[in-house]
């Protein structure tokens, strides 16, 4: 049977509690949005499955609980992970601050390559915002990363974010691919974080040899 | 992915169906359909469309799980069968995606299992999951479980082949684990001749057949399987910071008894219960109502005056005078804290960041908190003032601890059983007081949890330790929403009054969650295993559980598991002992002398498992613990 997709990537998402995380990921993966939800305790994944240039990319998208103390736990996520999400929200001045924290975070338990985008989300509630656009691309210049304004609720920009992130994340794994000069026939299998080695243990040559 | 631009063919078509996705309340209307089996290009799919587009007419706001939750389901372009978002209410799962199924006794429910760990329920209306079952058989290569006869496992194109060439290699008069497991052991025992005879067949099979699959692969995927499940390993865990302590080893570690059957009995009645009040209103036998209560919960009607005494409000041996003594005590008491932080102004609040921090959390999490609930339904709702009402005054209480996710999720039953602020206020106190530790900033209260769950899993199923462990899951991490919140999440609002009214009493013992835990983890045993369910599927099974673990079955088992560790209580080590509240032994000759057994071997075993001759590059690696194989083969050159 033919595999169902060419490339996995998980993706991360992070951010004070209560920033719509959730939200975010509930848009993208179902396209809807729900107004009576409930926070996230420990952690969870969504999988969606998209079309990227004729290849079938499935990403596999981790949603954490926001508030600090459950770090511990949430860290140990963060293995593996290709892609993260910083999500701030527009009304809360407080939640873009501590994007700061949560790249100290990144960097002291995901890998050193890892692919990030900055998102400012609610952005559908004009009256009420505290941080500016022009503050949130600043921020995201400054790291070098990507960013957008996005809000789950009125659909704007989530499935442009999500899809961003995974072509970037492509991009980069094509390239290490090629400069690796190792070039697979399903990339999908090579991609994968690392699993069971394949490859037959070196005693088993000289069985059969016998 | 899969919308399709194409014309599916049906193969199969099966009316009267109900399709449920993970997460599902038990209150939703249910929509009926049809499932069939249907072909694409690219490839054949299980396909369920409900049969009415007027079903739609329940809010489809307040029901996400009807999206549906495949998410490769994203069919704009249907226009029957899509939702008032326009959405898709089309399922289709490929059947390659499929893992393994499981219908219940009467043949009503259908789980499916797929490869990423995510579950569908399908109840058939006529009774008739066995014939859809049979519908699939010729699409589908599925073996009956042998654990669970009625589960069936799907046979992958790859094991399809491995069957196979199992089959050539006529090793098995058993089945496949079974000879993995003897293989091994036999490896084990007599390295040399076991070799010998395993590479003589598969030399066999490189001269004489041709395979579909290298012989390499098959024999590395047979190996692989043989690690990850079978083979008994002394397992090494940090106890809460204590020294390092070997147990579990099969053969060392402490035989169970068999479990005994532990029926679950009716819950206290206003009968009973005024039967323990003496003439001033004292309740004299508290003990015998917690044993009763234990047994069978308490009547609805009956809980509201009885849980003020389970969360310690009013003490058992109050009269009723005391009691409105207390009642006005406590009463005073809470409007005091209350005022402190409603007469906060908006210039204290700014040089006040703590507080800001932990008003901001409770804003956003009441606003989250059960509100599906008809208590707690619909904008402006009083109920809800009072729930953050509470939960502010609790930051007065106990400002240190403060606000932390999930006490919502705790108080919010509660309030909803008092409908009395001060009532729910003090019985909140009450239940934190049981397991404040679960929120301190440190975590170790839920760290410790963990390891004493991962410890009682090593000791009542060490094949299910060893499995959790060599799939990276040996922390327990994917219990974390139990613990955290005491099961809150994964039972309705019904059975969870009855969990924790139980918890409450502390019968049979200590740290009955945790026995409650490892009930639950022994009735997904087979289904974790079988499916072979990796690091994330693990994960997403459990939180899949959510609203569909049963509880009484659940309760009678853990009680079930309490009784097989008692009845072998001196046996067992102290770090279980103190776990389920026995005194320990401190250190007995018993337990001395299977340390010393122990201790020995994973120093060759697992600790520094790279031995002078190894190869290196054909190691067999597993997430964080790298366990050299090769080892035994090798000493068989030597």
């Amino acid at each position: 049977m033919a595999k169902t997709y060419d490339y996995l990537f998980k993706l991360l998402l992070i951010g004070d509690s209560g920033v719509g995380k959730t939200c975010v990921l509930f848009r993208f993966s179902e396209d809807a949005f729900n107004t009576t939800f409930i926070s996230t305790i420990g952690i969870d994944f969504k999988i969606r499955t998209i079309d990227l240039d004729n290849k079938k990319v499935k990403l596999q998208i981790w949603d954490t609980a926001g508030q600090e103390r459950f770090r511990t736990i949430t860290t140990a996520y963060y293995r593996g992970a290709m892609g993260i999400m910083l999500v701030y929200d527009v009304n809360n001045e407080r939640s873009f601050e501590n994007i700061k924290n949560w790249i100290r975070n990144i960097e002291e338990n995901a890998s050193a390559d890892v692919e990030k985008m900055l998102l400012g989300n609610k952005c559908d509630l004009a009256d009420r915002r505290q941080v500016s656009k022009q503050r949130g691309e600043q921020l995201a210049v400054e790291y070098g990363i990507k960013f957008m304004e996005t809000s789950a609720k009125a659909s704007i920009n989530v499935e442009e974010a999500f899809y961003t992130l995974a072509r970037d994340i492509k991009a980069k794994t094509e390239k290490k691919l090629k400069e690796a000069s190792n070039p697979t026939k399903s990339g999908g299998h090579a991609l994968r974080a690392p699993e069971i080695s394949r490859k037959p243990p070196v005693w088993l040559a000289r069985c059969s040899i016998l | 992915m899969f919308e399709p631009t194409e014309q599916g063919k049906d193969i199969s078509i099966h009316s009267g169906v109900v399709l449920r996705g993970a997460n599902t309340r038990e209150d939703d209307v249910h929509s009926t359909g049809t499932l069939s089996i249907v072909e694409y290009t690219f490839g054949k799919c299980l396909e369920w469309k409900p049969t009415e587009v007027s079903v739609v007419s329940e809010s489809q706001d307040q029901d996400p799980e009807w999206s549906l939750v495949n998410t490769h389901t994203r069919t704009r372009t249907v226009s029957e069968g899509t939702d008032s978002l326009g959405r898709s209410r089309t399922v289709r799962i490929l059947l390659c995606d499929l893992k393994s199924f499981r219908i219940n006794r009467s043949g009503q429910q259908l789980t499916l299992m797929l490869k990423d760990g995510t579950n569908y329920v399908v109840y058939f209306q006529l009774f008739n999951a066995d014939s859809f079952v049979s519908s699939l058989k010729g699409f589908l290569k599925f073996i009956k479980s042998r654990k669970d006869r009625n589960m069936y496992i799907v046979m992958e194109a790859e094991d399809s082949v491995l069957e196979k060439s199992f089959a050539e290699l006529d090793l098995f008069q058993e089945n496949a684990s079974d000879y993995v497991w003897k293989f091994v052991k036999n490896l084990h025992d007599r390295p040399y001749e076991t070799t010998m005879e395993a590479c003589s067949k598969l030399t066999d099979i490189l001269l004489h057949k041709e395979p579909t699959r290298p012989v390499e692969e098959a024999v590395a995927d047979l190996l692989n399987r043989s690690l990850t499940l079978d083979i008994p390993q002394p397992t090494i865990l940090n106890v809460a910071g204590e020294e390092y302590e070997v147990i579990g080893e099969p053969g060392v570690s402490v035989v169970l008894p068999p479990r005994p059957p532990c029926p679950r009995g009716a819950p206290l009645t206003q009968e009973q219960w005024e039967r323990c009040k003496d003439t001033d209103g004292r309740i004299t036998n508290s003990e015998a109502l917690k044993e009763m209560i234990f047994r069978g919960g308490i009547s609805p009607t009956l809980r509201y005056e009885v849980w003020k005494y389970l969360l310690n409000y009013y003490p058992w041996e109050a009269t009723n005078a005391e009691r409105i003594e207390l009642k006005n005590k406590k009463t005073e008491e809470y409007f005091a804290m209350k005022l402190q932080w409603k007469t906060m102004t908006p210039e204290q609040e700014t040089r006040f960041s703590d507080f800001r921090d932990r008003k901001s959390l409770i804003e956003k999490d009441v606003n989250r908190t059960d509100r599906t609930h008809p208590y707690y339904h619909g904008d402006n709702n009083d109920h809800l003032v009072q729930l953050y009402d509470i939960l502010m005054t609790y930051v007065m209480y106990n400002f240190d601890l403060g606000y932390v996710q999930g006490m919502s999720d705790l108080l919010s039953p509660i309030l909803c059983l008092m409908d009395s602020e001060v009532e729910a206020f003090w019985c909140f106190v009450g239940f934190m007081n049981k397991v404040s530790t679960n929120f301190e900033m440190d975590q170790e209260g839920m760290k410790l949890q963990l390891s004493q769950l991962h410890s009682l899993v090593v000791l009542t199923d060490p094949q299910l330790a060893q499995y959790l462990d060599r799939h990276e899951s040996g922390n327990m991490f994917f219990c974390f929403r139990w613990l955290l919140v005491l099961f809150k999440r994964e039972f309705n609002a019904n059975d969870i009054l009855m969990l924790w009214e139980i918890l409450w009493t502390d019968l049979p013992c200590k740290n009955f969650l945790l026995l409650v835990c490892v009930a639950v983890l022994d009735t997904e045993k087979n289904v974790l295993m079988e499916n072979r369910y990796g690091f994330t599927e693990i994960l997403k099974h459990i939180n899949d559980l959510s609203l569909r673990i049963e509880l009484p079955w659940t309760l009678s088992k853990a009680e079930g598991i309490y009784h097989q560790l008692m009845a072998v209580a001196g046996l067992l080590p102290d770090h279980i002992r103190v776990i389920i509240g026995l005194e320990p032994q401190l250190k007995t000759a018993i337990i001395d002398s299977e340390e010393e057994n122990a201790t020995a071997e994973p120093q060759l075993d697992v600790n520094d498992s790279r031995p002078s001759h190894s190869t290196g590059s054909g190691n067999v690696i597993f997430g964080n613990n790298e366990v050299s194989f090769e080892r035994g083969i090798n000493l068989s050159y030597m």
